[in-house]
């Protein structure tokens, strides 16, 4: 019998990383979206309880809290393709799996924390506007600020992942 | 740049012109009235306030009937209605609707109390149901319900709240009374929790049966009819009866007024423009014959104003340049390109005082910004058609709607140079289909590059395109300083930040660590980057010196050096622009994922169907989560990163006399 069949191979174990990885950054943005995007929305709800006309609005600030679970998918999607389980062959070292993996936190991580506190924000400018409709402009804003960190973790994520490929580990 | 100039007017008149001459600047809507607080002795204002109230209430009675009229006669409007605008109308015609104005009223009086009388008779009707459904468990009895006994008999009518058949109560009422013989009991109905009976016993045993039964839990019904329950039910049912055919009679005499919807909507709009007028009597200067106007208009319309009113009306007008301390209300005026974005602007604030108009600088970047970030070709042409066939097709569309639809139709363009640019349309569609249903390979190649395989190098180019926007916001504000000649603190405040940040950055990128970082080569020679960190130190030394300069002594030095920490709120502004890149690919990286989503299924009819249902669902739902996130960022990069360099706001908005009507618009007549 061939001894080296029954050494286990943690090389096996790279793919099963990386792909953690990929699925922690779309569950982690879509909780955060979606708990974001809930309390938004019943805010909204509340507004058009109202005042029918501000619909539009208030739908723009619902939504803010949305991007997140989309950075996510997007973080999620790429590395998926990355690795080879989207087409392509998934040959993975352990360390490569690891690298994914870290490689998708700042999203996962960033992403529902700051969905839930733009929510927050969202939800004030939302009644920001239900009391002076005329300053949606500047209430907009204020959620958008929160969201430029789920951006910047969006961008390490994404630079991260695209040039694992290329190292050699 | 063009905020409006603005004179000030003095307008005096005779105030038997009175009338004439505030309805005509009314229609011109050319003036706004600013009323000085006190005027000589011989000057005093009418108190029009109990008049306002009137018009008010009428305008409010007059919606009130609106509302009830479409509610049962709903007018025929398209889904496009919003893009329609107001219906204008002669000003032939608005005083003839003038005459007829008390008439209206009257219908609308009668219209609101129909619709109050709808809802008193759909009260009434639901409170006969009510009863009707109260009266069903006794449904088989057939007396009435208050029948208390005859001369020798005493009769109980009652339920108990349990179930149970005749042969139980009888019974319980032997085992109660068991001397009582002459007890007969009749169960009407029976239901879990309450049995309807009819109890009857001789008069002499009256009381002792009462307190038996009450003693099983007997209780009286709360409505005892006086007839017969069936009896009753068939009254309640012709009232019923009698209250619909009232509400279909006054339904029938609403719609009756169907008609009569543009004359009621105008009329509130009269009601409307009388009561702002009155509202300007009220804030006028009077003596007894003559009155006094005053207030901005735009420099521009100035002249032909004075011209009309003088020729016309016989009044004396004055142009006035404004005081250098006024503050002036803000109008702005812009060509077709860069009056687009004006309403971005008002969302943030007007200009103030000291500020020129943004809006041509700012419309350039809006418009580019925008395009990288949705940055989808197809994308942007399905917006550019839809603005521009809404554009085309509604001319009478109202005047802000116009604008952001002209905004949006050139952020599409925008979008679509740049989906071209990167290589996007329906992110890859066009290979993905060619692959799976023709069996062929199409690669679209970008024009430029594709931004999924070198994120680095459209990262380096949103910095790029960032220092230009916050360099431009700059030099804006360089040129508002020059404008008011202040021109040592246009060194001090744009200057020395400009060699500052300038050198930093040249510095930066030939510094061969960055050059690794970014696996550029650029050959910057070394005489270069030594005058780059030459001027960076001048204008450090400049900012530490100058930017505390309100203060004395250590304050200056330490408020000069909090100036320089400010070096870091650049470098985030620069960073901030990395959201091009991302909301960019996150686009193009959605659309992919539904394009591989369609092709789930493979090749083939049914492959077919599938990928079409997904791309359309799929596409339109991609296309609305970043067209709102495109909208929002950009705002954000104009808003805090490029306004916060240069621009703070606070002007008023320019708001004129004018007819303020909210169905119909005036026409001056040719």
């Amino acid at each position: 019998m061939d001894i080296s069949s029954l050494v286990f191979d943690w090389d096996q174990l790279g793919i099963v990383f990386a792909l953690a990885g990929a699925v922690l950054a779309a569950l982690m943005g879509g909780i955060g979206s979606a708990v974001g995007v809930g309390m938004t929305g019943q805010a909204a709800a509340g507004v058009v309880t109202e005042d029918p006309s501000q619909f539009g609005k208030v739908l723009i600030l619902q939504l803010l809290p949305g991007t997140q679970g989309i950075y996510g998918l997007l973080i999620g999607f790429v590395t998926l393709t990355q690795i080879g389980i989207l087409g392509g062959s998934a040959d993975l070292s352990l360390a490569k799996g690891l690298l994914y993996l870290a490689a998708c936190l700042p999203m996962a991580i960033v992403g529902m924390v700051s969905a839930k506190w733009q929510a927050r924000a969202s939800v004030s400018s939302i009644s920001l506007v239900a009391k002076r409709p005329d300053q949606f402009g500047k209430a907009m804003i204020f959620p958008a600020m929160v969201e430029t960190y789920a951006v910047l973790a969006l961008l390490i994520s994404i630079l991260s992942i695209t040039s694992i490929g290329g190292l050699s580990v | 740049m063009a905020v409006v100039e603005m004179k000030r007017v003095h307008i005096y008149a005779l105030k038997s012109n009175r009338k004439k001459i505030l309805e005509m600047l009314q229609r011109r809507g050319a003036v706004e009235v600013d009323s000085p607080k006190a005027a000589g002795e011989l000057f005093s204002k009418t108190d029009t306030a109990s008049a306002r109230q009137t018009f008010e209430k009428n305008v409010q009675l007059i919606a009130n009937a609106v509302s009830v009229l479409d509610a049962y006669a709903p007018p025929q409007k398209g889904m496009l209605a919003m893009l329609e605008g107001r219906t204008a109308i002669s000003k032939k015609q608005y005083e003839q609707t003038a005459q007829a104005a008390p008439e209206v009223v009257k219908k609308a009086s009668r219209l609101a109390a129909l619709g109050k009388k709808i809802g008193d008779e759909e009260a009434e009707v639901l409170r006969l149901e009510a009863q009707i459904e109260a009266l069903q468990p006794w449904l088989g009895l057939d007396i009435s319900m208050r029948t208390k006994g005859t001369g020798s008999t005493a009769v109980y009518i009652g339920s108990f709240p349990e179930e149970m058949t005749a042969g139980d109560l009888k019974q319980r009422l032997a085992q109660a009374l068991p001397q009582v013989s002459a007890i007969e009991a009749e169960v009407v109905s029976s239901q879990p929790q309450q049995a309807c009976v009819f109890v009857v016993c001789h008069a002499k045993h009256a009381t002792e049966v009462e307190g038996a039964l009450r003693g099983m839990g007997f209780t009286y019904p709360a409505a005892p009819s006086k007839k017969a329950p069936a009896e009753r039910v068939e009254d309640l049912k012709g009232r019923i009866q009698a209250a619909k055919g009232e509400v279909r009679k006054a339904q029938d005499e609403i719609r009756s007024f169907a008609a009569d919807r543009e004359s009621l909507l105008f009329t509130a709009d009269y009601f409307t423009m009388r009561r702002d007028k009155y509202q300007v009597l009220g804030d006028l200067w009077q003596s007894p014959h003559v009155f006094y106007l005053t207030g901005f208009v735009p420099a521009k319309i100035a002249p032909r104003l004075q011209k009309q009113l003088e020729d016309e009306y016989s009044a004396f007008v004055e142009l006035e340049e404004p005081g250098e301390g006024e503050e002036l209300p803000v109008r702005l005026e812009n060509g077709f390109f860069a009056s687009a974005v004006e309403s971005v602007i008002e969302g943030y604030s007007l200009p103030g005082k000291w500020e020129v108009d943004p809006s041509k600088v700012m419309c350039v970047f809006y418009y580019v910004l925008f395009g990288m970030m949705l940055s989808d070709a197809a994308y942007g042409f399905l917006i550019s058609l839809v603005c521009g066939i809404v554009l085309l097709k509604f001319k009478n569309i109202e005047d802000g709607l116009r604008k952001s639809m002209r905004m949006f139709f050139f952020c599409g363009l925008s979008t679509m140079f740049w989906g071209v640019m990167f290589g996007s349309y329906f992110g890859d569609a066009i290979p993905v289909i060619a692959r799976t249903f023709f069996g062929k390979e199409i690669t679209l190649a970008p024009l430029w590059f594709e931004p999924l395989k070198e994120p680095m190098r459209l990262m380096l180019f949103s910095f790029l395109l960032g220092i230009i926007h916050l360099f431009a916001g700059l030099a804006m504000q360089l040129y508002q300083l020059c404008r008011r000649k202040k021109y040592a603190d246009a060194l001090y405040d744009v200057g020395f930040w400009y060699m500052l940040v300038g050198g930093l950055i040249i510095a930066l990128v030939g510094s061969s660590m960055f050059q690794d970082m970014m696996s550029l080569s650029l050959n910057i020679p070394p005489v270069i980057s030594t005058v780059a960190i030459v001027l960076a130190g001048i204008g450090a030394v400049g900012i530490v010196c100058t930017s505390g300069r309100e203060s004395r002594g250590v304050k200056r030095f330490l408020k000069g050096l909090y100036g320089l920490y400010n070096v870091s709120g650049w470098l985030s502004d620069i960073l901030s622009y990395s959201r091009l890149l991302a909301l960019g690919l996150a686009t193009g990286v959605i659309a992919q994922v539904f394009n591989m989503l369609g092709t789930m299924a493979g090749g083939g009819v049914v492959g077919a169907i599938l990928f079409i249902l997904v791309f359309i669902v799929g596409h339109v739902l991609n296309l609305l989560i970043n067209l709102l996130g495109a909208y929002v960022h950009t705002n954000r990069l104009q808003y805090v990163e490029f306004f916060g360099k240069f621009y703070e706001g606070g002007g008023q908005k320019f708001e004129p006399f004018a007819a303020k009507t909210k169905y119909f618009k005036i026409t001056e007549e040719k």
